[in-house]
């Protein structure tokens, strides 16, 4: 059965291709402001279409309501970031009118990728959005680290796109199937396909053992696109991820299960050996969200009790969160250019008091000390992973929040404790300030008010 | 009685919208000293506030008071409940007590960045005073990791010249001490359905599960106390926090980690409690005997005064875990009179080192004869803090090593044993100071000021009243032991 309606938000994205494409040669600033408007109307689109949009799909209500959640958010996501990326590429002298056109793509992939139901088109939205990343990375085309990024990304993003196509192939060659519905259990080779899959996923979300590209990639690239790689492609990623550990009921097959732990464990473990000896900003949050995708994974495991909203609240709060750090590091610059080095943050304070204070609700919120949201979204995952039975996993999860916070207060010492050393320029970018104050104010004023946010999230996945 | 009027909401709110009201005003315009009276003033309200408990708590009621209840998050039934009982009022009264004197005594040594120092006090206050206000596990560990924030940047901002080590340290301790009661809690949560403190309480645990929670909540407590192994960042944190930091740091941070040992671990798990008396015993007699050993040989004041905060606050957990009534008490009046008495003396020491800018014992002698006002109030505390009757140190002390007779006899000599250590260093710190030959670059120092005048008087005045009429505490918190503790 073919409904035309079901692919309205896909074909927008379609439509604004189409006109960036013809426009924006001609006028790049208005195929921002085409764009931005595109995306808002996508997303109030999506919020009047209500959640059961996908359930026509023969999707679950829960899985339509969590694809419909994340639509909503990609396309405001993209409408910021469109918004915000103008002002840093001009920085950078790579304004360019196809920067925006790869936005577009990635976002089409992620759209394509969540809403997929078959693991053929989930191939195909990967793809997409990967493509238009790679791109994005060496978008400084006459910066070195930035191309070198570029071509590591793609490299070893083409060698995990290898597994996830031999793995699809492994679960055809079983089932003779490609869709999600009528695969059921499976067997040896369908197992190892599935491993491949979940590796070739694993890859793309950066978690230890498969997230070396990481930190090289995140210090190469121009520092607005690691912005979008860190949270929207990775958001598609994780939710395509979530799909899949529970329509194949993972949790079920013992080894890939044990994968799933290994993972896991790495991941929040790697994230912050890793992170503590960086010098580099961007290395360092690299790896810090190594060991955050540690955690969601953690969510993702304990499937139970308000799982789902835990592991939701936790990637709204970090995308949040990211979006408020990236815009602090785009918003300072020094006469050499960007910000690199964290010394380079060193006495932050006395020069700019809103913009060191809200980083400091960003990195406590990251670390989770109360009462910033940033624990409230350790603690419902906790919540979820200890009544599941995971003690071990929640012990070392814990374990390595309170490493992680030694990283996170050394930036904090940077800035408050120690002297300014180099002359700061602030840049004047009016968006990427209003992002900053508006990001710490939702993770401050979550703990006195928590309703919207909770009220959101628990109303989507309660069991009725 | 009926009392409406949301008094423990506004006890933690008025400090934060006082901080909040004070960043907003642009710091070219207003002098430091503006700034610092306004934190005064704002701090002299709240502890005028904070009276209100003591006048209308009604002493033959039992439970909470006061009691407020918001929800919070429903789907997990924690709520915004609060509310006060004889334990958690004198804790209330000592905070809202301290924070004025440690914004006094900064009048003179804080000149950098003042209007941030005001701020991070005015946030602590109300930090503190969330902790012993909640009475939802939830509400209690957030307020209690808050905490942290402001400490850390107060130490870490104006402190000495080691400050990043100390603060980083004092940070990352606790933490790791926290994120396991930080499980226990969500297991408990998990497991009772409830964040409710009182309904936890009558909740029976099964007894190995017991065992394990109580270890998660020891590990915060017990490196907030601090107790024997995990007291090694007390003595960084003090020597490099500024005086201010120091007192509220050993006034009442320390206390935290007490309370929560008599208000959380004793009463949910009480067959751990006693399971793992003879454990903590060791501990504390060890903290008590071994940090005064290495108090005597201290050379620097204020090492000295923090080594000496882990040998009280040793008889603090003894007293906890004996599990008798006079052993409560005694232990609840030992903290009470241990947050006055170490503010105290770690007042004195600042007092010389902001005139001297040093804190080595041997780089003092004969000040009686220079500051006699001044070494007329060390006394008073050393004193105090030694336990001679008549002050408030005597009373807890007393009332721990009676309660131990009961218990174990060779606990008793231990715990005997560290009075007369006690006296052995404090005398000694006493004498090098303030007799002797007066050494000619201490000539030029100046005798108390008002302020200092001030505060020492009110800190003199509580002690002496405590330790002459004890009673005025014990009416407050003897029946809130019984009833909710024991």
């Amino acid at each position: 059965m073919f409904s035309f309606n079901l692919y309205l938000p896909e074909i927008f994205i379609l439509i604004l291709i189409l006109l960036t494409i013809g426009f924006g040669v001609f006028n790049k600033d208005l195929s921002i402001s085409l764009n931005t408007i595109g995306f808002l109307f996508i997303s109030f689109f999506l919020i009047n279409t209500g959640f059961s949009f996908y359930e026509r799909y023969g999707l679950t209500g829960n899985t339509s309501k969590l694809i419909v959640l994340t639509k909503i958010i990609l396309s405001l996501g993209s409408a910021v970031f469109i918004l915000l990326s103008k002002r840093p590429l001009k920085n950078d002298n790579i304004y360019r009118y196809e920067y925006i056109l790869f936005i577009l793509f990635a976002t089409l992939g992620s759209f394509i990728l969540i809403t997929s139901t078959n693991f053929l088109t989930a191939f195909i939205g990967l793809e997409l959005q990967s493509l238009s990343l790679y791109l994005m990375a060496a978008f400084s085309t006459k910066n070195l680290s930035s191309n070198e990024a570029g071509i590591k990304y793609f490299s070893l993003g083409a060698l995990s796109s290898g597994f996830l196509l031999f793995g699809i192939s492994m679960i055809y060659f079983e089932m003779g199937n490609f869709n999600f519905q009528d695969i059921s259990s499976f067997g040896f080779m369908g197992e190892i396909g599935l491993a491949l899959i979940l590796i070739s996923l694993f890859f793309k979300v950066s978690a230890a053992p498969f997230h070396i590209w990481t930190p090289d990639v995140y210090q190469g690239s121009p520092t607005v696109s690691v912005l979008f790689f860190a949270t929207l492609p990775k958001l598609a990623s994780l939710i395509f991820l979530f799909r899949i550990y529970h329509e194949f009921n993972i949790v079920d097959i013992q080894s890939l299960n044990y994968i799933f732990q290994i993972v896991c464990i790495l991941s929040l473990l790697v994230g912050v050996y890793g992170a503590i000896t960086q010098k580099v900003i961007k290395r360092l949050l690299a790896f810090s969200s190594i060991n955050h995708i540690g955690f969601i994974l953690l969510a993702i495991m304990s499937y139970q009790y308000m799982s789902e909203g835990a592991f939701f609240f936790y990637l709204i709060i970090y995308i949040i969160t990211t979006f408020g750090i990236f815009s602090v590091i785009l918003n300072l610059r020094n006469i050499d250019g960007e910000l690199t080095q964290i010394s380079q943050l060193n006495g932050l304070k006395s020069l700019s008091r809103s913009k060191s204070i809200a980083m400091l609700v960003f990195l406590f919120s990251l670390a989770g000390i109360p009462p910033f949201a940033g624990f409230f979204g350790k603690f419902f995952i906790l919540s979820a992973s200890i009544n599941e039975g995971l003690y071990v996993l929640s012990a070392i999860a814990v374990l390595s929040s309170v490493i992680a916070a030694f990283y996170y207060l050394t930036i904090i010492k940077n800035m408050f404790f120690n002297n300014p050393e180099i002359e700061l320029l602030t840049d004047t970018n009016k968006i990427t300030q209003v992002i900053i104050i508006i990001s710490a104010l939702v993770l401050t004023l979550f703990f006195f008010y928590p309703d919207p946010l909770i009220n959101l999230v628990d109303s989507l996945f309660s069991q009725n | 009685m009926n009392f409406n009027f949301p008094i423990l909401s506004l006890l933690v709110l008025t400090p934060i919208i006082g901080a909040l009201t004070l960043s907003l005003t642009s710091s070219e315009q207003l002098k430091n000293k503006t700034i610092l009276l306004s934190g005064l003033w704002i701090s002299v309200g709240e502890f005028l506030l904070s009276l209100l408990l003591p006048i209308f708590y009604n002493k033959s009621q039992n439970g909470y008071q006061f009691l407020e209840f918001h929800t919070w998050f429903d789907q997990f039934d924690i709520n915004y409940f609060v509310g006060v009982d004889g334990v958690s009022i004198p804790l209330i009264l000592l905070t809202t007590f301290l924070i004025p004197i440690c914004l006094l005594c900064s009048w003179n040594s804080i000149q950098t960045r003042v209007k941030e120092f005001v701020i991070y006090f005015l946030l602590l206050e109300s930090f503190i005073i969330g902790v012993f206000i909640s009475i939802d596990l939830v509400i209690f560990y957030v307020f209690f990791e808050a905490v942290l924030i402001p400490m850390f940047l107060i130490i870490g901002i104006w402190g000495g010249e080691n400050r990043i080590y100390a603060t980083f340290k004092f940070f990352l301790y606790t933490l790791a001490g926290s994120v396991l009661m930080l499980l226990a809690i969500i297991y408990i949560i998990l497991v009772t359905k409830t964040g409710n403190i009182q309904q936890i309480a009558g909740f029976n645990f099964q007894e190995n599960i017991q065992l394990i929670l109580f270890i998660c909540f020891f590990a915060s407590f017990a490196v907030k106390v601090p107790m024997f192994p995990f007291h090694t960042w007390l003595p960084d944190a003090h020597v490099q926090a500024p005086t201010s930091g120091s007192v509220i740091l050993a006034g009442v941070l320390l206390k935290l980690g007490a309370y929560g040992f008599m208000r959380l671990s004793v009463p949910f798990f009480e067959y751990a409690s006693i399971y793992y008396q003879p454990f903590i015993f060791t501990l504390s007699c060890i903290a008590i005997v071994y940090t005064s050993i290495v108090a005597l040989r201290q050379d620097d004041m204020k090492k000295m005064i923090a080594y000496s905060s882990v040998a009280h606050m040793g008889f603090v957990t003894i007293g906890i875990f004996t599990l008798t009534s006079d052993g409560m008490n005694g232990a609840y009046f030992q903290m009470i009179s241990h947050g006055v008495v170490s503010a105290a003396l770690f007042l004195i020491v600042g007092v010389v080192y902001e005139r001297h800018h040093t804190r080595m014992i041997a780089d003092y002698s004969g000040v009686t004869n220079i500051m006699p006002k001044y070494s007329f109030f060390f006394m008073v505390f050393m004193l105090a803090s030694v336990g001679l009757p008549g002050t408030s140190g005597f009373v807890g002390e007393f009332l721990v090593i009676m309660s131990t007779i009961s218990v174990n006899v060779y606990l008793t000599i231990f715990t005997a044993m560290g009075v007369v250590l006690g006296a052995a260093y404090m005398l000694l710190l006493y004498k090098n100071v303030n007799f002797g030959e007066i050494k000619s670059n201490i000539k030029k120092l100046h005798d108390l000021t008002g302020i200092e005048l001030f505060y020492f008087i009110c800190l003199a005045f509580l002690t002496i009243l405590l330790g002459v009429y004890p009673k005025i505490l014990f009416n407050m918190i003897n029946e809130s032991i019984l009833q909710g503790i024991l």
